[in-house]
């Protein structure tokens, strides 16, 4: 009888101690931002936005090789999309539909169309092959970013309507 | 003494499935990349590498604004260092020192010190003051990525020193 208890109280403690390591690990591994995800997700799309622009002035101003830099961070960070939209993080600083949530497959296969496009964007450039680019570039706005936008952020208010010449 | 046994059987079960819990968040946070390590060291370092780069050709083409956007995509990646380099990863592939593990502490606080330095090159970009770029971006090789890789990384095979001048034909 002593013994057994002895023996459960060793389990329990080793599980318990387990457990400790289990939540310890995963929290450490979360906590690589500043712990709030809305404030993250926000620096990381902002990053994207203008990693984004960047690409655009480059094959504006006639240098579609050089934008493989950028396109490899638009891969990078797309894949940490979906760590960065923990269920129930949606606060009234987030443009987050509810959405993300009641679709969670959807949003998945919408921030890997990013990663993909944005790595298919990177060879182009890696392969110099400024046309192939330039074509990419055409529509990923649409079908990179909007696809995900469209469905999963509420619209940002509309801009004001350029003043008409007088 | 029934009754206890299940109480006892109902706790560690219970303990089991937390400990599993736990372990596979931990498990699918670190799944964000692919299966070897080492090779996402690699992938996110070239990055690294390419932005530092880019924001250096900004400069010499006198666009000190351009270069925030790449420092911002190096103050980003600092902070996914630390774990792509958990203990016993050392592959022949892998250009990491041992002392990586052996002085965890100061490898820790050398990429603090990287997202701190990148920081400043994104503030000082955001300023569109080319001067005070620069000024950030002449002590950015040796202060944020030197003071990592040179205590940290096995330096890469010397470059081929450049040939001696031609000795200029005497008329």
């Amino acid at each position: 009888m002593e013994l057994r208890l002895v023996r459960t109280a060793v389990i329990l403690g080793s599980l318990a101690a387990l457990t400790a390591i289990g939540c310890a690990t995963s929290t450490k591994a979360q906590m690589m931002g500043t712990g709030d995800p809305v404030a993250d997700r926000q620096r990381l799309m902002k990053n994207v936005g203008a990693n984004w622009a960047d690409i655009q002035a480059k094959v504006k101003a006639g240098a579609p090789e050089t934008v493989a830099v950028n396109a490899e961070a638009l891969s990078l960070h797309a894949q940490r999309i979906p760590g960065l939209f923990p269920s129930g993080s949606l606060t009234d600083k987030s443009k987050a539909k509810p959405d993300i949530w009641q679709k969670w497959p959807e949003f998945e296969a919408a921030a890997k169309n990013l990663e993909n496009r944005a790595a298919a964007l990177r060879d182009q450039a890696v392969a110099k092959d400024g046309a192939a680019v330039t074509t990419n570039v055409a529509t990923f706005g649409r079908e990179a970013c909007g696809t995900c936008h469209t469905p999963f952020r509420v619209p940002p208010p509309q801009q004001q309507p350029a003043q008409p010449r007088s | 003494m029934n009754r206890r046994r299940a109480k006892t059987t109902i706790v560690l079960a219970g303990l089991v499935a937390l400990s599993i819990a736990g372990t596979a968040t931990a498990q699918s946070t670190a799944k964000l990349w692919s299966s070897d390590v080492v090779a996402d060291r690699q992938r996110l370092m070239k990055l690294n590498g390419a932005s530092w780069a880019d924001a250096q050709a900004k400069l010499k083409a006198g666009n000190a604004e351009a270069v925030a956007v790449n420092a911002e995509t190096m103050a980003l990646i600092a902070t996914q260092i630390l774990p792509l380099f958990p203990e016993g990863s050392l592959t022949d592939k892998s250009k990491a020192k041992p002392e990586i593990w052996q002085k965890w502490s100061e490898f820790e606080a050398a990429t603090k010190n990287y997202a701190m330095q990148a920081d400043k090159l994104r503030d000082a970009a955001r300023t569109k003051d080319l001067a005070a770029t620069e000024a950030v971006a002449k002590e950015f090789g040796r202060q944020a990525c030197g003071s990592c890789h040179t205590p940290f990384r096995v330096p890469p095979p010397q470059q081929q020193a450049p040939a001696p001048p031609q000795q200029q034909p005497t008329r």
